[in-house]
């Protein structure tokens, strides 16, 4: 049975994956890549309940306590990176209209 | 109690696919990272919960700590994200809300 959840967390994390492949912009790959970090960390979990020994879980506490770091220093990156592109986009948005 | 653990850790491995398949289903960027943001930490939790009933208190403890500290975090990443994507790309909703507020703010700063 624990094989399963195993077996169904890494197939979501391959789906996460195939998305951080093909993602149109640079937020989704990063998104996608979060839901692939957090499928890894289910199947950690449930892997060290199929050994039965807790020394796995520690891994699965610092990836919890790491993994949002990548994330907010990537959403700055972006905002810092197109910052004005929307304003912008509102400007070309009035003229069209 | 294995069993029972078993059918809570696939319940929760159920959640993650969902979450998965949400990236590739909806259409606008926020809809994606609402499926992401809000069906994957639950999936975790779920399966926290189904590996804790089989380990024991020794590991329940750091699945605990494990989860608190993904409950505090990820919210605020995928928040963040959010705005990012919401202040760098053209709108592309039907009701946008947080535009007005953000012109007002920029013109109460100039």
């Amino acid at each position: 049975m624990i094989l399963v959840a195993i077996a169904l967390f890494v197939t979501a994390s391959a789906v996460a994956t195939v998305r951080l492949l093909l993602g149109p912009g640079l937020a989704e790959r990063i998104v996608a890549l979060d839901v692939a970090l957090i499928c890894f960390m289910g199947a950690l979990a449930c892997y060290s309940a199929h050994t039965g020994s807790t020394i796995y879980l520690i891994a699965v506490v610092v990836l919890a306590i790491i993994g949002f770091t990548a994330t907010v220093s990537a959403a700055r990156f972006l905002q810092h990176e197109r910052s004005g592109a929307r304003s912008e986009a509102l400007d070309h948005q009035e003229a069209s209209s | 109690m294995n069993i029972v653990a078993g059918i809570i850790m696939c319940l929760g491995g159920a959640l993650a696919i969902l979450a998965a398949v949400g990236l590739h289903r909806f259409s606008t960027p926020y809809a994606r990272f609402h499926a992401a943001g809000k069906a994957s930490p639950v999936a975790f939790l779920v399966a926290a919960i189904g590996a804790a009933l089989a380990l024991g208190p020794a590991g329940a403890v750091e699945l605990a700590i494990a989860s608190v500290a993904m409950i505090l975090t990820l919210p605020t990443g995928v928040h963040l994200m959010f705005r990012a994507v919401h202040r760098t790309s053209a709108p592309e909703i039907a009701v946008d809300e947080l535009a007005p507020a953000e012109r007002l703010a920029e013109a109460e700063e100039d």
